[in-house]
């Protein structure tokens, strides 16, 4: 944690703003990847949708030098405190942006192949899951950027919306299957790329836990509510 | 926090020295300003701060080796196996034979290293020659020195190097069986593997003795320390497991030092 002061090796403070820097940077670069995925799928444009997917490297890229940056923090400075729960911490978030980052890339690959059969109704349903995890992505980055424990607890609390959101979708998909088998195709895709989206709002979760527990040194050992109810044999009835 | 909250980590183990209100004066000046600590018996207790902040005159009090010089006093208790060692009646050869100390930088005594081992064991036990050369060997061995010296003994300490003299030194103080070992800052003068060495070797010696180490290394506080305590201007700011005063320090102050934010 910062206490406020800083350190008296001044190169120690730029290092980890940098790394902080770093960190922003990447998750930012996740939720324009997780944006696009969904901007392809509603134009339909498949090239777009190849350059999504290309552009994961950007991110794994920033993943490799955040790790470069961790381990020379930890050889070099051996931070202690809240300096080592700050770069335990980064190391952590940035895997989980990287799985944000491979979630978004996964949307815009199966978007091309939602671009050659006709367009089916429910695709909006998921334009709404995906602005539920990109604002909730934001607002952790802003409380990793603050270091606003509060921030990231209220995120984790809300993860729920999108598991509930989630959750009706794919009802709404399997009704849309039942009704009619040429849909099964298309919905089953819309179905991965949901699912894909839901896992954007855990991963943000997990950040937010990371968050946490690098401003207070113990874990979040809250209860939450689960939303995401479609693993639950009840699901099958939803569909009836 | 308390004071007696402080002064008790969340050791399970019962105190060998209990600390309650004690402070320390040279002359005009207040060193120590009120300690309470309890410091567990047979583990490593870490004293870490700031130049000046007491630690070392915290650790010579356990041993009174201030009584030497006028105008230097302390006041409160220091219950060593629930005696007042600070009661004048208290015997200091008795003291002296209980708590073993260790500079920070190696003073062999100028005779031969076996001489340097047998000379204390003699100034306090009347042995038999060959009781002595066990003795001798059996402190050399735990100092994890006598591979390097058993085919040397009657050679004259100072031609050993600085590692191996602080061994010899740590040998010197534990042949005499003590209970408490002091070590200030024992490793300050040492290179890196020999100072790995004594590290290790305060590892091995903890199952007998109950050490305190002073040290200006933080590293090396969280390495080999059960419990650590952070001073700051005569005065114990924080006092608690080792993991917890290197993850989560529960005070600014102790945080802003081991992180090296102190102005």
């Amino acid at each position: 944690m910062n206490t406020g002061t800083d350190h008296i090796i001044k190169s120690y403070d730029s290092e980890l703003t940098r790394l902080t820097g770093e960190i922003v940077r990447m998750g930012e670069l996740a939720v324009t990847q997780l944006e696009g995925a969904i901007d392809v799928l509603e134009r339909r444009d498949e090239r777009a949708a190849r350059r999504v997917v290309d552009n994961d490297e950007a991110i794994d890229q920033l993943e490799q030098e955040i790790g470069h940056d961790v381990v020379r923090l930890l050889a070099l400075r051996a931070p202690m405190a809240g300096d080592l729960r700050n770069v335990y911490a980064a190391l952590r978030i940035a895997s989980d942006i990287e799985r944000i980052g491979d979630y978004a890339a996964n949307v815009a690959k199966r978007s091309i192949p939602l671009s050659m059969v006709a367009p089916v109704a429910p695709v909006g349903g998921l334009q709404q899951l995906s602005r539920l995890a990109a604002s909730e992505v934001r607002a952790v980055l802003v409380a990793y950027r603050d270091r606003d424990a509060e921030g990231a607890y209220q995120v984790w609390k809300d993860d729920v919306v999108l598991d509930e959101a989630y959750t009706g979708y794919f009802r709404q998909l399997l009704t849309y299957m039942m009704e009619d088998p040429r849909n099964i195709t298309p919905c089953t895709h819309l179905l991965f790329m949901a699912k894909n989206i839901e896992r954007i709002g855990d991963h943000a979760t997990n950040i937010a836990e990371n968050i946490w527990f690098q401003v207070n040194g113990e874990p979040l050992n809250k209860q939450r509510s689960k939303g995401d109810l479609t693993s639950s044999p009840e699901i099958t009835k939803l569909g009836e | 926090m308390t004071d007696s909250a402080l002064a008790t980590p969340p050791s399970t183990v019962a105190p060998k020295i209990t600390v309650r209100d004690l402070h320390f004066h040279y002359g005009d000046f207040h060193a120590i300003k009120g300690i309470d600590m309890d410091i567990p018996a047979k583990q490593v207790t870490a004293i870490i701060g700031p130049s000046g902040c007491g630690k070392s005159t915290l650790l010579r009090i356990f041993n009174q080796i201030y009584a030497i010089y006028p105008k230097q006093f302390a006041t409160g208790v220091i219950e060593m196996d629930g005696q007042n060692i600070l009661d004048p009646r208290y015997s200091m050869n008795r003291l002296r034979s209980k708590v073993g100390m260790v500079f920070q930088k190696p003073v062999p005594f100028p005779m031969t290293i076996f001489e340097n081992v047998a000379y204390g064991i003699r100034h306090h036990e009347k042995l038999s020659r060959k009781e002595i050369e066990a003795r001798v060997e059996r402190a050399l061995r735990s100092a994890a020195l006598w591979d390097e010296v058993k085919d040397k003994l009657r050679k004259s300490a100072l031609g050993l190097s600085g590692g191996q003299q602080q061994r010899l030194c740590i040998a010197r103080a534990i042949a005499l069986k003590p209970e408490v070992l002091l070590l200030d800052e024992p490793t300050s003068a040492l290179d890196p593997i020999a100072t790995s060495r004594i590290e290790q070797l305060v590892e091995e010696l903890k199952s007998q003795f109950t050490i305190v180490m002073v040290t200006h290394n933080m590293q090396q506080a969280a390495r080999v320390s059960d419990q650590t305590a952070f001073m700051y201007l005569g005065e114990l700011i924080e006092f608690d497991q080792t993991e917890k005063i290197f993850t989560k320090p529960g005070k600014k102050q102790t945080e802003d030092y081991i992180t090296g934010r102190f102005g």
